[in-house]
């Protein structure tokens, strides 16, 4: 034994390939498993038959409370939004931008606003020079938008069109605020 | 009442002579100075025509130059640390009335410009700066840490003084020229094109949507370049003592340049394209995306 538990084991083929139990396990294992066979028909058919037709019932509507509301909210809402928002109206390659939030669209749409104005005060050159940039940055993001619709899982898509969508925000923005530089 | 009639000729001909003074006096040279601290804050605006900003030696801001008929008057006052230069317009006329003046402020001062369509120019200033005008030209020389300059349809000429600083620099669509900057920087334009030269450069940001977008410099060990341009294209020459680690990708546009030698499909597929070096030694790293741009990346 001590020269055995010295033995320092150079390659794993110098391990036992098998180690024998201590003591014999079967005659106890075997005993249980009769055990179980012989109680197990009087106390398992109770138990189904009493919780069977509640879990039956209960995922039975489950599942038509979720098909129901999945019909009153697919529909409606995506007509009903879009359609109820003038300033999407005329712009169906802003759509997928504006259904994405809400709260994105109802600032930008101010915004538009109010950069329209600044931009009607604008000599006519320097007007068309700015709107012809703010054109750009919508059709980049349309684009962005059409590539994505064919590879919705892109990662530098994505990253592209949050960064677009800031970019015209700010652009957005210093349109507007150059009228507060005004003395 | 011949008494009264040579009055009447004598006050008809003093307006006579006050008139064309008046005259001279809204639209003349203008010449004033009031004293500033060292290291204050001088704030100049003007809607339209030039302003000129120098620094200079001495604790006084003067403001020299001419006011145009529709210009009212120009307000130059100091309260504590802080100057102000305001060219005045009548009210109801918030655009038309030129005023070209050059305001010598102390060399240390920071310095806020604001103006619509005047063109705006900067020298010799070596506080922070923030220059802003709507359509004129901006050019400056820049030296000031967390300067910042913007425009929406004017073109930005920028000259670093080659000390590292920190500096935003935005236009909507006017171009962008910046030299001899160093450190941070901090740049986007949508349709303009941008062409930076930097010296030692630890960060740059930059972003253009349909405007190419130049970058040349000499990144700091552990500097960083992050850009972005949508169907700009996007050229980039950088070096870094132990060299760069570069993550660029393209969705549709080329990579091409003396590092793209093992550029790769990003899908089997599908379009894009994508160039990743690692460098074990490097600390510098290069990102750089776009849609359509083509990216040309190179290290000489």
């Amino acid at each position: 034994m001590t020269h055995q538990t010295g033995r320092r084991v150079k390659r794993i083929d110098e391990l036992a390939q098998s180690l024998p139990p201590p003591r014999d396990l079967w005659p106890a294992i075997a005993a249980a498993i009769e055990a179980d066979r012989a109680g197990a028909p009087e106390q398992a058919a109770p138990r189904r038959t009493r919780w069977l037709p509640a879990v039956g019932m209960a995922a039975a509507v489950a599942l038509v409370t979720f098909g129901v509301l999945i019909g009153r909210f697919m529909g409606p809402v995506t007509t009903g939004t879009v359609a109820s928002t003038p300033a999407t109206q005329g712009s169906p390659d802003l759509l997928p931008a504006a259904l994405r939030d809400a709260d994105y669209r109802k600032q930008r749409d101010v915004l538009l606003a109010e950069v329209e104005v600044q931009l009607a005060a604008m000599p006519a050159a320097e007007r068309e020079k700015v709107a012809a940039s703010l054109k750009t940055l919508r059709r980049s993001i349309g684009e962005i938008e059409a590539a994505l619709g064919r590879d919705p899982a892109n990662a530098l898509l994505q990253e592209l069109l949050v960064n677009s969508c800031q970019e015209e925000m700010r652009a957005l923005t210093a349109v507007r605020d150059a009228g507060s530089q005004e003395t | 009442m011949s008494e009264s009639k040579h009055l009447n000729h004598a006050a008809l001909l003093l307006i006579a002579c006050a008139l064309p003074l008046a005259a001279a006096a809204g639209e003349g040279s203008i010449e004033r100075k009031v004293a500033a601290e060292a290291n204050g804050e001088v704030v100049i605006s003007n809607v339209s025509g030039t302003v000129d900003v120098r620094g200079w030696d001495r604790n006084e801001v003067q403001v020299t130059g001419h006011l145009g008929d529709d210009v009212e008057r120009i307000d130059v006052e100091t309260i504590g640390g802080r100057t102000v230069v305001k060219v005045v317009l009548p009210r109801g006329n918030s655009r038309d009335g030129d005023a070209e003046i050059e305001v010598s402020v102390p060399r240390n001062s920071s310095v806020e410009v604001s103006a619509v369509s005047a063109d705006v120019s900067s020298r010799g200033v070596l506080g922070t700066q923030r220059l802003k005008t709507v359509s004129g030209e901006l050019t400056a020389d820049i030296a000031g840490d967390e300067s910042e300059v913007r425009s929406v349809s004017g073109d930005v000429t920028v000259r670093g003084s080659g000390k590292p600083l920190r500096l935003r620099v935005a236009s909507v669509s006017g171009s962008l020229d910046l030299t001899n900057t160093a450190g941070s920087l901090d740049m986007v334009t949508v349709s303009g094109d941008a062409r930076v030269q930097m010296g030692d450069t630890s960060d740059v940001r930059g972003r253009t949507t349909s405007g190419d977008l130049e970058v040349r410099g000499t990144l700091t060990r552990n500097g960083r370049v992050d850009v972005e341009g949508v169907s700009g294209d996007i050229t980039l020459r950088l070096s870094a003592k132990d060299g760069v680690s570069t993550e660029i990708e393209s969705f549709s546009g080329d990579i091409n340049g003396c590092l793209a030698t093992n550029v790769e499909r990003v899908s089997k597929y599908g379009p894009g394209k994508r160039l990743n070096i690692r460098t074990v030694e490097a600390g510098a790293r290069v990102r750089a995306k776009t849609l359509s741009g083509d990216i040309e990346i190179c290290d000489k």
